[in-house]
């Protein structure tokens, strides 16, 4: 399982959100005072209701939400205005993957993993698709360690969806980064493959030690994949704990109401019970 | 406006039991559809009235056609009796023709693609260069090819390099639109990602959209290659060089035997490329 190749020069990046505001320019608050520390190497799974704010929580951490007040700080870099390249040289330690996978349909798996690797890689190599061959075999690298490098020459669009979030996350690690994001990544998937995803970003994060921030909606995957779990409503964190201790009235304070059923993936209750 | 009234009242008092009838549980009921027809109605009224109005002022007059088919009769018997003996003749014309829509199709769709991604609101987020880059390209689309062509015809001389040159500008205009409204249409999914993972926009665009973009920039290429054989011969009427020259020459000497044998040799051209052309584009857009 551990190839000797990627020997984890890679680990984790502290991320600290100080009296952080989002408000939209509509005028929507996004987030409201958050105060959050994530250790380096650390997994944590934001839960909350859909509005909540936890894509608001995780897209500031790479700017891809802009911050009204306050500090985000990852690693050595601190969020609150940066722009340009250093903008981008955050980023580029971020790695992210989305709830729509995001690749590009109409080009290989080999060149969206081959995404990751931009930064490092100058205009006019980018233009003429001259990779290096250090990247390129850093990208077959990430593909193995997601188990699909045997799709590396076939098209993004020929891949089911459970392939696709794999690619994305090949791409995330094809980053090197310190932090993987994910933005519901088992949004779009079937119970079965959202275990999958999800033990790929547990893996990766246990090897690696890359911090991983994921936001869920299903609890049960909440509780069981992240190590600690943060709970948001209406742009407040309202939880801030171990995931085994969250117990029923956690819950209601972060959803409003009790737990139903519709709260849990339909096939991990017969999996758990 | 009469109308416009009376559809209004009945879709009033048509709303009100389910709207305001208190045993209605809120959107349980079924709606009723909306009365929409009378829009449609006034819609084709002032299409017609539009219409009508044209048709008097530029004095269509059906009768003058029967009249004048007596002295059109000759030249249409002339123009159904092509004249073979010709087409040696026409031959260096033609591979003008086809030459110039090549040359003029290849230069225009390399400039086309950088500028459609300057175009469109999808690939560059610099409000300012985008709406200059887009004022320009609807200055240069608004100029007919055969303006362009008399244009070049007086500033570089007849002959097939004016012909190119108007085919350029007016491939151009046609080429930026359609490619940079491809590039607004398209999943910016991976461009997210690309700049997400510290990718500056140049690079989130040539890495993830321009492969989404490639099988519409291909197919349109051939679209305007189709337009441009067209185009090529009518531009030459204006001196521009190929067919259109040709055209010029034997119309002027009423010689409409021959006018015949080229006209026919455009339309096989054209019917051959539109055959490429789809079955390319079937391959293409899968």
């Amino acid at each position: 399982m551990n190839d000797p190749h990627s020997t984890p020069e890679t680990s984790g990046a502290g991320i600290r959100f100080e009296h952080v505001d989002v408000t939209y320019p509509n005028g929507y608050r996004g987030l409201k005072n958050v105060n959050l520390q994530i250790a380096p190497g650390e997994m944590v799974a934001v839960v909350g209701l859909s509005g909540a704010g936890k894509s608001t929580l995780v897209r500031t951490i790479n700017g891809l939400v802009p911050i009204t007040s306050g500090q985000i700080t990852v690693g050595e870099f601190g969020l609150h205005g940066l722009r340009g390249a250093r903008l981008r040289q955050l980023r580029s330690e971020v790695g992210m993957v989305f709830q729509s996978f995001n690749l590009a349909k109409r080009t290989t798996v080999l060149n969206n993993v081959l995404m990751g690797r931009l930064h490092h890689t100058s205009a006019w190599r980018t233009l003429l698709a001259a990779w290096k061959k250090d990247d390129v075999e850093l990208a077959m690298q990430a593909l193995e360690r997601v188990e699909i490098v045997q799709k590396a020459y076939a098209n993004a669009s020929e891949l089911s969806g459970g392939q696709q979030q794999r690619v994305a996350i090949a791409r995330a690690l094809a980053q090197k980064p310190k932090v993987i994001l994910a933005d519901e990544p088992t949004a779009s998937l079937d119970p079965p493959t959202s275990h999958v995803v999800m033990r790929d970003l547990q893996r990766i994060n246990a090897e690696l030690g890359i911090t991983v921030v994921v936001n869920l909606h299903f609890l049960d995957l909440a509780r069981r994949y992240g190590q600690r779990l943060v709970g948001l409503r209406s742009g407040e964190i309202v939880y801030d704990g171990q995931g085994a201790d969250a117990d029923e009235s956690v819950f209601e304070s972060i959803y409003g109401r009790s737990l139903t059923a519709e709260d849990v993936l339909p096939e991990t209750t017969a999996e758990l019970s | 406006m009469s109308v416009a009234g009376l559809g209004a009242g009945r879709a009033g008092t048509l709303r009100r039991p389910s709207a305001g009838g208190p045993g209605t549980a809120g959107g349980s009921a079924r709606p009723t559809k909306p009365r929409t027809g009378w829009k449609s109605l006034v819609a084709l009224l002032v299409v017609a009235g539009i219409t009508v109005w044209s048709a008097i002022a530029v004095g269509v007059d059906f009768g003058a056609l029967i009249e004048n088919a007596n002295n059109a009769s000759n030249t249409l018997i002339q123009l159904v009796q092509p004249d073979y003996s010709f087409f040696p003749q026409t031959v260096p014309a033609l591979v003008e023709t086809v030459q110039m829509a090549i040359i003029g199709t290849a230069v225009s769709v390399i400039i086309a693609l950088p500028i459609s991604f300057w175009a469109s609101r999808a690939t560059n987020p610099n409000s300012v260069a985008l709406g200059i880059v887009r004022f320009v390209m609807n200055v240069v689309r608004s100029v007919p090819d055969l303006l362009y062509a008399s244009l070049f015809v007086t500033v570089i001389g007849t002959g097939a390099l004016s012909g190119v040159f108007a085919l350029v500008l007016f491939n151009l205009g046609i080429m930026v639109k359609l490619i940079s409204e491809a590039l607004d249409g398209l999943d910016r999914g991976g461009q997210e990602a690309s700049l997400a993972t510290g990718a500056t926009w140049f690079k989130a665009n040539r890495q993830a959209m321009l492969p989404e973009v490639a099988p519409t920039y291909i197919s349109q290429t051939i679209y305007v290659l189709e337009l441009n054989i067209r185009a090529s011969t009518v531009i030459g009427l204006v001196g521009a060089g190929g067919l259109g020259m040709l055209i010029d020459k034997v119309r002027t000497f009423y010689q409409y035997h021959y006018l015949s044998l080229i006209i026919f040799e455009i339309l096989v051209i054209i019917v051959l490329l539109e055959l490429l052309s789809s079955f390319a584009r079937k391959r293409l857009i899968k």
